[in-house]
């Protein structure tokens, strides 16, 4: 359950069983030397990047985490294109942020706020650009912050998008909140447990809702949004939340799960909007997680599956990029940080142009010579 | 809870225990160590059938790593192997007139070379049985041992559309469940009452916790005080699907009535899945922990420094009833939270050779008067752990006697077929020497469930707990 960072290297961290000798902790390998701050690729959209962070209280609800709060806190980082590209440029995490998320994924051997220095593309509090634009709520892996899909969530603000970013309270290693306190990972403690992310993406799901219920109120720019074309992407136990929170909230048009294994139990007349699944080649037909194919069957819309040849779990995120700035090697064979960015960013903005935007997109029909690593799966094969 | 969860997790956790075993001296290995038996190094690959020559693997794993596998008759396992491979080709209606056993002269290789070859010559003849003859043999072979942590573990076969925390089966908990259905059918006592319906048929069909289970497809649950076989019924597992019939009496209103129960997948709330759960009785700390899973100690602790913030505290109720075991570092840790400068438990080998386990006297002492509830569900570590609090008088047992299933700490050890063999290499013993196993941990105070307090929702054993810290 645990991705820890050091599978951004490409280390192939499979689900480790009980009798798998533990990986080495990233502290015993003698690291490479740090390469300075990691910086975030470019967006390639026309819009100039501005984001800003809002904190939201849900009263309606205990927190499902922490025992002695009666109410969910959430940390929600919007990104949306700007009327003007100079600012200041918005930090990727705060030192503390980043020195519990390194600690808490067994990274040592750097400077802990190593992470705090990365340099993002937006641009902090920037007016936002008019228009009518369609809304994409982003949720991260478990354990990790929403800033670990920056370079998506950038891209997605320069192609014409808001972005709602959620940080799932007490799901993360760090997530700084409104007082000042930064809540841990009190959800780490039970991620064996049976049920343990049936229990997670139904939490997401009503984060999820809760945002969307209040983002009108609580950013004064909200008024670009187009209520009526919203779409979910995530990464890992964020995928799994799509799925979850589409089921639960019918304003969630669309959806992508990036290498995440799925949860939701999605009732038998099927959903019918659509859906992406994207993968690393564990999420192959006929591979160890079958929980996609489970889904599939019930998947009754527009809906694809692509493999990503290389990929690693965390090829989706940032986290490969920020490799060497921790001192951490790629490995041979493993998907290029870079390339891995490129084709997320790619294939996401095909599926949300094409179903947000209605916009042909040839990319999503067929393999295509430019994007070899991307194979079209339908069970119980691939292109 | 559920039995499936109970049983799953309880193999799950025994795994894990498994894995934390030293391996072996490679000294004991012996000549025959051709087919020889490693621990896995990962997660198993995908199972391939059971061949004969998975069988042998196993039988030499036995002989040359088991911790009485020096003192072992091989001819008793071959002989049982072969028992249940004749009565497996009775109940298929294909008895064959070769079906005789081998002549076995106590030389161990060459008996193996004598019984493959008769094995060979009765699934030649019966090609179709080949893996179902398979099953059974190496099945009664591993039994042959008579020891309740020698498993051989085939990966439980998941239905293709379950869900992370689905429960499969009936949909209901008896009172007689887990170990004493698995491991020793002896130790159930009547009457047979259900105690929770998590989902499923069960709930569909109404039932209730306290209602009597008066017969389960026909057969009569208790004959003369005694557990039947009619029980292990109440608890199919994938891809058992056959309705299982009960006569249920409801005591409250007398009314007496059959259902067929369709075993099924079923959704459990993930809340009640959670491994650690706690909550403030008044002034008690009550902490349910249903195995010793990875970092459950610390999960315990936190909680109870959790609910003793900013208040005193009467005591801790740790509820262990239905807790299958898990890893002995975790209960050593937890037990180290209760006392310091003790043996928690000894591993002996077959010659008595004995280590002690210790406490790990860093661990901050919680100092609060501690109730551990215990039931006959309570089995492996969480025995161990009961019988150190026991024998420390570091606090009061409620419940019912354990299970008595704690034979050692238990060593994996990968098959070509990609299952696991997992045996002990040592015998555990309490810490005052006592043996645990078969035998289990008796309660201070004994408190039965009956199905009174089922119906009614009144855990007696909890409520004798608090009376026993707040006095």
């Amino acid at each position: 359950m645990r991705q820890i960072l050091a599978a951004a290297a490409g280390l192939a961290v499979l689900a480790a069983s009980a009798c798998a000798a533990p990986p080495p902790p990233r502290a015993a390998v003698p690291p490479a030397a740090p390469a300075g701050p990691a910086v975030l690729p470019a967006p390639t959209g026309a819009h100039p990047a501005g984001t800003t962070v809002l904190h939201l209280t849900d009263t309606s609800r205990p927190d499902p985490w922490d025992p002695d709060a009666g109410a969910r806190e959430l940390k929600v980082t919007l990104w949306y294109p700007a009327q003007r590209r100079d600012g200041r440029r918005a930090a990727y995490m705060t030192a503390k942020e980043s020195e519990l998320f390194l600690k808490g994924s067994a990274i040592a051997g750097v400077p802990p706020d190593t992470l705090s220095r990365t340099r993002t593309n937006s641009v902090t509090d920037a007016r936002p650009a008019g228009g009518r634009l369609p809304l994409v709520v982003l949720s991260p892996g478990f354990t990790k912050p929403v800033s670990s899909l920056t370079s998506l969530a950038e891209e997605l603000a320069s192609r014409g998008y808001v972005v709602a970013g959620i940080d799932h309270t007490h799901e993360s290693y760090a997530t700084t909140l409104a007082d000042g306190r930064v809540a841990g990972c009190l959800a780490c403690d039970g991620d064996t447990d049976p049920g343990f992310g049936t229990g997670v993406v139904q939490g997401r799901a009503a984060d999820v809702s809760f945002v969307l219920d209040r983002l009108p109120k609580a950013w004064d720019g909200a008024g670009v949004i187009d209520r009526s074309r919203i779409a979910m992407v995530g990464q890992s136990m964020g995928g799994a939340a799509a799925v979850a929170a589409m089921l639960a909230d019918s304003r969630v048009r669309a959806g992508i799960d990036l290498d995440g294994t799925t949860y939701a139990r999605i009732p038998r007349s099927g959903l019918s909007r659509p859906f992406m699944f994207i993968g690393s080649a564990r999420h192959t037909p006929g591979g160890e997680a079958a929980a996609w194919e489970r889904d599939w069957r019930l998947l009754t819309g527009w809906k694809r599956w692509l493999v990503l040849s290389g990929a690693e779990h965390q090829s989706f995120t940032d986290l490969p990029m920020l490799a060497g700035a921790l001192g951490i090697k790629p490995v041979r064979g493993v998907l290029a940080a870079a390339r891995g960015a490129e084709l997320t960013r790619t294939y996401v903005v095909a599926f949300l142009d094409r179903h947000l935007k209605q916009r042909r997109q040839p990319l999503l029909d067929r393999p295509s010579a430019r994007h070899p690593e991307v194979r079209f799966c339908s069970p119980p094969r691939c292109s | 809870m559920t039995a499936a969860r109970v049983v799953a997790a309880g193999l799950a956790l025994l795994l894990a225990a498994a894995c934390t075993a030293p391996a072996p001296p490679r000294s004991q290995a012996r000549a025959q160590d051709r087919t020889v038996c490693a621990p896995p190094q990962g997660p198993p690959a995908a199972e391939t059938a059971t061949t004969v020559d998975v069988i042998e693997q196993a039988y030499f794993c036995i002989l040359g790593n088991y911790h009485g596998g020096p003192a072992l008759d091989a001819r008793a396992l071959l002989t049982s192997g072969f028992a249940a491979l004749t009565q497996e080709l009775n109940r298929a209606g294909r008895d064959l007139p070769e079906a005789v056993a081998p002549a076995l002269t106590g030389d161990r290789a060459a008996d193996w070379a004598a019984f493959e070859a008769a094995y060979r010559r009765i699934t030649d003849r019966a090609p179709g049985l080949r893996d179902r003859l398979a099953v059974a043999t190496l099945e009664a072979i591993v039994a042959a041992l008579g020891d309740d942590h020698v498993r051989w573990v085939r990966a439980a076969k998941q239905p293709p559309d379950s869900y992370d925390g689905d429960g499969y089966g009936l949909g209901l908990v008896a009172s007689a469940y887990g170990p004493q259905v698995d491991g020793d059918p002896g130790a159930a006592l009547p009457p047979l009452f259900v105690t929770e319906v998590p989902g499923g048929a069960a709930r569909k069909a109404g039932l209730r916790p306290g209602d009597l289970i008066e017969s389960v497809n026909g057969s009569a649950p208790f004959i003369d005080g005694r557990a039947t076989p009619a029980i292990a019924a109440l608890y199919p597992r994938h891809p058992e699907a056959r309705p299982v019939e009960l006569r249920l009496l409801r005591q409250s209103t007398g009314r007496r009535w059959t259902v067929a129960l369709r075993p099924g997948l079923y959704p459990r709330d993930p809340a009640t899945l959670r491994v650690v759960r706690s909550e403030l009785l008044d002034d008690v700390a009550y902490v349910r922990m249903t195995g010793f899973a990875p970092d459950s100690a610390n999960r315990v602790l936190r909680a109870i420094a959790r609910l003793r913030q900013g208040r005193t505290l009467a005591g801790v109720v740790l509820d262990l009833r239905g807790n299958g075991g898990g890893s002995p570092v975790e209960s050593t840790r937890l037990l180290s939270a209760f006392a310091h400068g003790k043996v928690t438990a000894y591993q002996c080998t077959v010659d008595g050779a004995c280590a002690a386990s210790r406490t790990d006297d860093t661990v901050e002492l919680v100092g609060l008067p501690l109730a551990v509830l215990a039931d006959r569900g309570c089995a492996s570590v969480c025995e161990q752990f009961s019988s150190a609090i026991k024998d420390w008088r570091a606090g009061t047992l409620v419940g019912t006697r354990t299970a008595g299933v704690v034979s050692g700490s238990a060593q994996a050890y990968l098959l070509s077929d990609n299952t696991l063999l997992n045996f002990p290499v040592r015998h555990h013993r309490g810490p005052n020497r006592e043996v645990i196993d078969r035998i289990g941990v008796p309660p201070d105070h004994h408190v039965p469930p009956t199905p009174r307090d089922a119906a009614a929702g009144h855990d007696a054993a909890l409520a004798k707990a608090l009376t026993l810290l707040r006095t």
